[in-house]
């Protein structure tokens, strides 16, 4: 089966298309019909009154019984589903085919097209530095193409604050909702996470994608470089082979301490590298939540 | 500190080129957006002050590695001026200097006189509080001088120093140093050894010198070593031996000489010239090859144009080391002898008459024999004393008045010869000679008949032939079975009592005495007891018959026994035998000058020694010529090879073995091969730094 990686995803041009397409690769990976995805199913017969759905009638039941019953539907709950996408200026780096903005997006974008296409109601929120762009949660089938249109117009640009960010989002979401982050989660700020989490205290489903770059995995250079930020006027001199020892290891511990911070919060972790399928990050993390027994 | 080549030290230059690169090194780094900037900052604060670390080492190696590099090629040596003051403390010390033949090797400055200095060098590298001696090591015993603090002294007793031309015994000597610090109170000790360690001189299977310490503890004493090679190698070549022989095939007085060249060097030595010399004058010349470390012989011959001691000497070009290129020998050129043959029975047919072959025989080409043969009558009016020998050959008894004469002239020196013969009536001579006689005739005893069929078979012959006698000593080998051989048909019987210096010195194999030797007085007798015509016997027809009588006639003249070289050594001391009546004088070396002398309690013979040096040397008689002789080197003094700075120091132990001197390489110590490993480390070092 094969499997939609970075590279392929960079030739389709747009998160649409992108999104789509992992779409069709999560629904083809889970060998299931497109359309049982429904969120109504048969509970039960009642009999007739007044006033209820003449099409809901059972006509079988009436042949067999001669009496009328209507069939009754349980309903899911509708889920409201906010994707964060940060869109700081580290987004904007990628040693590889996409950055890890462009991977967010299409993640971002494919969940919400799973659940709108379910009938949940998605939204985005793009934030950079403290400022938050909002687009709320719905599940009209035309509110989808708002949601991507928003996710393709989105830069890398500006500083993080997530912290500001997880104090609006807590603001702006006052029903419970899946709040899914796509983020970096380089903030200088060592409580951002923290405060990211604390929505999870406020009973919203929060799920965290960690996007990584293999080159900040690696940290692949040799000859002395001037490391330039993405973020501000910074700039680093360094001979990386003097610091990469130590550099790996810094970063290495910054991915654990991200990892067990949302163990602990009980909010679902998934470490994205820039370079692996994204419909098996996707299928993953379908496959976690069904395990996990959260909507 | 000294270096082979100083101009490899602009190489030291190359140390700046750390610093440059560190100062004009400006290239711009690569340029790279990154997100995870604040890992990198902070990985960087981390490593600063391990980095900075890190860096210095890595400037501080390279510049090191740039500096022993050119320092380790320009062959760095640390020459150690005060190696005496390497022990920690004062140190008792002996400066051993060897006095040893190859320390007369000379390439313009003789070893000898760098020993002085490098012996006068250690004197001044001692501390004031350092007693100290010095010690002539030579082949003899040697007592060393009391330690002491008279630095003066020790000084000014170097000029008495000399070379010998012994081969020094320098482990002796070691062990004699060791020993005279047994005393001293000082726990150090050390022995300064100024040598040119020759393999001779040092053997290094022995032990090496322990001393005793105060309380009876062994003490290994420091030992310096002082090379006054200055590692050079020392070719030599030397005459290691000589064999003279007569060489009666070219002539009267002819002898040959058999010159042993020896070459002590690893270079091949060709067109060596040797020269012989005859009392100082260059008679002959000849030329040798010699192979590296080889052997050759050359053999000259020369006619002596008369006899009496003459001085032999063979002289090769001279080499450094000229005192082994001269061997010389004296020898006894046998004088002209004068023989009165009397003949008993003369016969117009010459094989018939009784001396026609001892006349031929003493006549021959090379026999320094002059002989004169008269009938009876006309030898008995002969004035005996103008012979050297008398030869009585079958000859009736004389009168009583001319065995009067003929024992008188034994007395007084002559050589009487005896043969028998039909004439021969033995009554008459043992009245008339009796007592020049060895043993008085009994009578003719016949063997077989000559003219019998079996006479061939049954004819007596020779079975006990005293080979050690002066006269035999050629007859060796093939010469001796001739001379057993000889057939006797009759000879005479003489009487068997013992006589006091009388010697049987042949027998026949029924016991009876072929061959008698007296000594009479001042002379000597000799008595055969067959003829020698063919009457009696076959003798005269045997090969033997000529330097039988060549010999007898020159053993009663006293010549024979001069042939007999005396082979001494220098170092040795020497025994001369005295005849009866010879009185020495004076002993004296080559120089002339008079040595110390004993002569035996009997008065038969003369010691004197020990000869310090080669050459002839001359005991002075009384009356007569004197007597002489030379002495020779050890051959084994002649060879300079040498031991390596290594296996001395192997062999003294390397803790505590030090090198000094002036120049050699054994003198200093050479710091490049360190400096080289220091380099490989410092390389490997910053190739590890720079890997972490």
């Amino acid at each position: 089966m094969p499997l939609l990686d970075a590279q392929t995803l960079s030739k389709l041009k747009g998160v649409k298309v992108r999104a789509r397409a992992v779409v069709d690769g999560v629904l083809s990976g889970q060998h299931k019909s497109p359309h049982q995805g429904q969120s109504v199913e048969f509970a039960e017969h009642k009999e007739y009154a007044p006033g209820d759905e003449l099409k809901h009638l059972d006509w079988k039941a009436y042949g067999k019984f001669d009496k009328f019953y209507v069939k009754r539907f349980e309903h899911e709950t509708n889920l409201r589903a906010m994707m964060v996408v940060d869109t700081s200026g580290s987004m904007a780096y990628g040693s590889g085919a996409l950055t890890k903005l462009d991977v967010a997006k299409v993640l971002a974008a494919t969940l919400s097209h799973l659940l709108v296409r379910q009938q949940d109601a998605a939204g985005v929120c793009l934030v950079t530095g403290g400022t938050v762009r909002e687009i709320p949660p719905r599940a009209a089938a035309t509110h989808l193409a708002v949601v991507l249109d928003a996710l393709e117009a989105a830069e890398a640009k500006g500083s993080t604050d997530l912290a500001t960010v997880a104090d609006q989002l807590a603001e702006k979401l006052p029903r419970r909702a899946l709040v899914c982050l796509f983020s970096d989660f380089f903030d200088d700020r060592a409580d951002a996470l923290q405060r990211l989490l604390a929505l999870r205290a406020r009973k919203h489903d929060v799920a965290v994608f960690h996007l990584v770059d293999p080159a900040e995995l690696t940290f692949p250079f040799d000859d002395p470089t001037l490391f330039l930020s993405l973020e501000d006027d910074q700039r680093i001199e360094v001979n990386p082979r003097e610091i990469k020892e130590s550099y790996l290891e810094e970063f290495g511990r910054f991915l654990d301490e991200t990892k067990q911070a949302c163990t602990a919060a009980d909010v679902d972790y998934e470490r994205v590298r820039t370079d692996e399928p994204l419909d098996r990050v996707v299928l993953r993390f379908l496959a976690r939540r069904a395990g996990g027994g959260r909507p | 500190m000294t270096f082979a080549h100083p101009w490899m030290l602009l190489g030291l230059l190359g140390a700046l080129i750390p610093v440059l690169v560190h100062l004009f090194d400006r290239r711009r780094p690569r340029q790279v957006p990154f997100g995870a900037l604040s890992f990198v900052l902070r990985s960087q604060k981390r490593t600063a002050s391990r980095l900075k670390l890190k860096r210095l080492l890595l400037y501080t190696l390279r510049t090191l590695l740039l500096l022993a590099v050119p320092l380790a090629l320009a062959r760095p040596e640390w020459a150690e001026s005060g190696v005496a003051r390497a022990v920690r403390g004062a140190a008792a010390t002996v400066i051993i200097v060897d006095t040893s033949l190859a320390m007369r090797w000379s390439d313009g400055a003789s070893l000898f006189d760098e020993a002085r200095k490098q012996a006068r060098a250690a004197v001044q590298d001692l501390m004031p509080e350092e007693p100290a001696s010095i010690m002539p090591c030579g082949h003899g015993t040697v007592s060393v001088a009391p330690l002491n603090f008279d630095r003066a002294r020790l000084i000014s007793s170097l000029g008495e120093l000399k070379p010998s031309y012994e081969l020094a015994d320098v482990n002796r000597c070691l062990d004699q140093a060791a020993a005279a610090m047994n005393e001293s109170a000082l726990a150090n000790r050390r022995i300064v050894l100024i040598s040119a360690f020759t393999q001779g001189a040092l053997r290094l299977e022995a032990s090496p010198p322990v001393s005793t310490g105060p309380k009876g503890e062994k003490i290994k004493p420091e030992v310096v070593l002082r090379d006054v090679t200055a590692g050079r190698a020392l070719p030599n070549r030397a005459l290691v031996d000589v064999r003279a022989e007569p060489a009666p095939q070219v002539g009267p007085r002819a002898w040959q000489f058999a010159w042993t060249v020896r070459n002590f060097s690893d270079a091949e030595a060709r067109d060596v010239e040797l020269v012989l010399k005859v009392d100082g004058e260059a008679v002959s010349k000849g030329f040798v090859d010699l192979a590296p470390h080889g052997t050759a012989q050359k053999v000259m011959t020369y006619q002596f144009t008369k006899g009496g001691s003459m001085l032999v000497e063979g002289q090769l070009t001279a080499d450094g080391l000229a005192e082994d290129d001269t061997r010389a020998l004296v020898l006894a050129v046998p004088k002209e002898l004068k023989a009165l043959i009397v003949n008993g029975a003369p016969s117009p047919q010459k094989f018939r008459d009784e001396a026609f072959f001892v006349e031929a025989a003493l006549s021959s080409t090379g026999s320094p024999v002059r002989a004169i043969v008269r009938d009876a009558d006309a030898a008995w009016r002969e004035e005996f004393g103008a012979y050297d020998v008398v030869l009585l050959l079958n000859v009736e008894a004389p009168s009583s008045e001319v065995g009067g004469r003929l024992v008188n002239f034994v007395q007084q020196g002559g050589g009487l010869f005896f043969s028998m013969g039909d004439r021969v009536e033995p009554d008459a001579w043992n009245s008339v000679l009796g007592p020049v006689l060895p043993r008085k005739l009994r009578v003719m005893k016949t063997a077989v008949e000559p003219s019998a069929a079996d006479a061939a078979t049954r004819a007596a012959r020779l079975q006990n032939v005293v080979s050690t006698h002066p006269i035999w000593a050629p007859f060796t080998g093939r010469a001796r079975e001739g001379l057993l051989s000889t057939r006797f048909y009759r000879y005479m019987l003489f009487e068997s009592e013992a006589g006091q210096d009388v010697e049987v010195i042949g027998a026949m194999d029924d016991g009876a005495p072929a061959f008698l030797t007296a000594r009479k007085g001042r002379g000597r007798v000799f008595a055969f007891a067959s003829s020698v015509n063919r009457d009696w016997c076959d003798a005269p027809i045997r090969t033997a018959f000529l330097p039988t009588i060549q010999r007898v006639a020159g053993w009663l003249s006293g010549t024979l026994d001069e042939h007999e070289q005396i082979r001494a050594r220098v170092g040795e001391w020497v025994t001369l035998p005295l005849e009866q009546g010879m009185v020495p004088t004076a002993f004296r070396d080559p120089n002339g000058t008079e040595m110390a002398m004993t002569r035996a309690a009997d008065g038969s013979a003369v010691t004197g020694g020990p000869l310090l040096m080669p050459g002839r040397y001359q005991v002075t008689l009384t009356t007569g010529p004197s007597l002489g002789f030379a002495s020779t080197i050890d051959p084994a003094a002649s060879d300079t090879s040498r031991w390596s700075a290594d296996e001395l120091a192997a062999w003294f132990g390397e803790d505590v073995v030090k090198t000094a001197g002036l120049g050699g390489p054994s003198a200093k110590t050479p710091l490049w091969t360190w400096l080289l490993v220091l380099g490989v480390l410092l390389f490997f070092l910053e190739g590890t730094l720079l890997r972490r």
